[in-house]
């Protein structure tokens, strides 16, 4: 290395070339990771307008070229009603959430009452308990109470998560106490307070939540199978339709793939819409949690 | 309401406010303690009750009373409870390290400077917010015997469907889904690590390599950690891909059962509950034992 060259500096030539391969390297990378991340993906576009013969070719380009499976899935299968269903759920859940969440927060976060802190504990305390524990206990109880087979015993069980409610608190402990005694001076109670000054505070939070919550709702497998599952076709989500359509028809490919991305595809859309609430929310709510 | 501006009369002062702020705040934890309380304080009593009993689709069995520790014996005997554990912890001690390194590797190259930082991120990112049915359903496609993967590789085994393969399947299908999520999180710990140790480093011309080894990967510790107990406990609850993979089935050759999937089976197809509560009491204990025996070990050097 001519490391004279560069006078009273001799580093810098050794660490711009040592820069240099840590960049290939990296570039590199990036393109092999995404290649592995999205060749799978590209793929299920590709077959789902692909004849039923051809999706078992590797070939790019579908011959012939064809929308059939995007036709039967609307037609011949109840997409629609399953795509109704589903973000019935997710919009209503997600209201709740941050509903309840953001009131759940706000009163853990600055209202002073007697077992407040035990009450706290309680919260944390549902994070202990895992969905293996939940599920026959639960079942049990809405089938006792007529709630299996309906929206109404899922939305119950999903009105408000501690997850959810934690992270809205840990959020409102952040926020300056200067804007309730102002809004106190002004005569504000404490839901008006709540819902006209410390919501709108808090709208970085909420909007995390809202994009977590409404995703999580839209992928739930679990527990739509278990309320749902016994023969409620009616009441199916996307998930649970595509889980039956595969039963069902197990290798008709293409007519599988466009149920593949009728499933994923408004997440995506949402995830490019606000995709920096969506990092910021995972990770905030993941290493507080 | 019934706060006011004008001054408050001496007698309703502090305790009036007080309990006025204690009846709000009881107001606005009720429906979530509600919801809490029914939904997951109240159902971890309820499910270790339903365990000391026969109980079926229709409830508890008239007429009988506790039959003790019966469905323990059961599940604590059932061959196939073995298996699900078994492959419950194959696939968990499989999927751990695999998404942790490449979660710390893709947090490691976006961390670089390079153009579209975000734009990498985000696309390392979005598998994991894809749903769970459809990308299983995606890679049952893939690794179908006239699939993809097999024709690249000239071979034809079905992946999925296949005994011996198919919980290692589920392991780099799962790793490819979750390895963004935990890439978030060693991002965000990477950023959090002092430059000037860096500058120290390079001023020293230490190789990248053993910079990597001797400090920044020791200085990850609490990420190390957090992922592993986070991530650790979410792989013992796998489910949705061992059910879409064998239609619910757990085969072939109770291949594909797992703890839950148990749970699932015992309760829904045998329409057992006690024995299914059982279970889920079992798999709690030992959940729960590893937590804290993982917090004992590698957690206690974190707290020092």
């Amino acid at each position: 290395m001519a490391t004279a060259a560069a006078g009273a500096q001799p580093y810098i030539p050794g660490r711009a070339r040592s820069e240099l391969i840590r960049k290939g390297v990296a570039y590199a990378a990036l393109v092999v990771i995404a290649a592995i991340f999205f060749i799978p993906f590209l793929w299920t576009i590709i077959t789902s307008f692909k004849s039923l013969p051809d999706s078992v070719n590797v070939t790019l380009i579908p011959h012939p070229w064809t929308t059939r499976a995007w036709h039967e899935v609307w037609s011949q299968y109840s997409f629609g009603t399953y795509i109704k269903n589903s973000l019935f759920l997710a919009v209503v859940i997600t209201a709740c959430n941050m509903f309840l969440a953001g009131l759940g927060g706000y009163a853990f976060a600055r209202l002073k009452f007697p077992g407040r802190e035990l009450l706290f504990l309680l919260v944390l305390g549902t994070l202990m308990v895992p969905d293996q524990l939940r599920l026959i206990p639960v079942f049990v109880m809405l089938t006792n109470w007529h709630l299996i087979a309906s929206f109404k015993g899922y939305i119950l069980i999903n009105l408000v998560t501690a997850t959810n409610l934690f992270f809205m608190r840990q959020y409102f402990l952040t926020i300056p106490k200067d804007f309730e005694e102002a809004a106190k001076l002004d005569g504000a109670g404490y839901f008006k307070t709540f819902w006209r000054v410390m919501l709108p505070l808090a709208l970085p939070a909420i909007a995390a939540l809202t994009i977590l919550q409404f995703q999580g709702t839209w992928n739930d497998f679990f527990w739509p199978l278990i309320l749902f599952g016994q023969g409620s076709a009616h009441l199916y989500t996307v998930q649970l339709g595509l889980a039956e359509f595969k039963l069902t028809y197990s290798t008709n490919w293409p007519d599988l793939m466009a149920g593949s991305v009728i499933a994923i595809l408004p997440i995506l859309a949402i995830f490019i819409a606000f995709q920096r609430y969506f990092i910021a929310g995972q990770v905030s709510a993941g290493v507080k949690g | 309401m019934a706060a006011s501006t004008t001054p408050v009369p001496a007698r309703d002062s502090l305790f009036g406010a007080r309990l006025r702020e204690a009846g709000w705040g009881y107001a606005f934890v009720l429906v979530p303690i509600t919801v809490f309380g029914l939904f997951f304080i109240y159902p971890f009593g309820y499910a270790i009750y339903i365990s000391f009993f026969h109980w079926g689709i229709l409830g508890k069995q008239p007429g009988t009373g506790s039959i003790g520790f019966a469905n323990y014996h059961q599940v604590l005997h059932d061959p196939i409870f073995h298996t699900a554990i078994k492959n419950t912890l194959e696939y968990t001690a499989g999927v751990l390290p695999l998404e942790m390194a490449m979660g710390l590797l893709m947090a490691l190259v976006v961390n670089q400077s390079i153009r579209g930082q975000k734009f990498w991120r985000a696309a390392f990112y979005f598998p994991s917010l894809a749903s769970s049915v459809a990308i299983t359903t995606i890679a049952l496609y893939l690794a179908a015997s006239d699939g993809l993967i097999n024709r690249v590789f000239g071979t034809t085994t079905p992946w999925f469907t296949t005994a011996s393969t198919v919980t290692w399947a589920i392991v780099v299908l799962n790793a490819w889904t979750t390895s963004g999520t935990v890439m978030l999180f060693y991002l965000a710990a990477l950023q959090s690590i002092p430059t000037d140790v860096y500058e120290a480093a390079a001023v020293d011309n230490t190789s990248t390599w053993r910079t990597f080894w001797k400090i920044t990967f020791p200085l990850l510790r609490p990420a190390h950690f957090f992922v592993m107990v986070v991530f650790g406990i979410g792989a013992l609850k796998v489910f949705d891909q061992q059910f879409i993979a064998s239609g619910g089935t757990g085969g072939p050759n109770y291949s594909t059962y797992t703890a839950v999937l148990y749970i699932f089976r015992e309760a829904f197809q045998t329409f057992d509950f006690g024995v299914a509560a059982a279970a889920g009491v079992v798999v709690f204990i030992g959940i729960f034992t590893l937590t804290v025996i993982q917090r004992l070990t590698v957690g206690r050097s974190e707290a020092a």
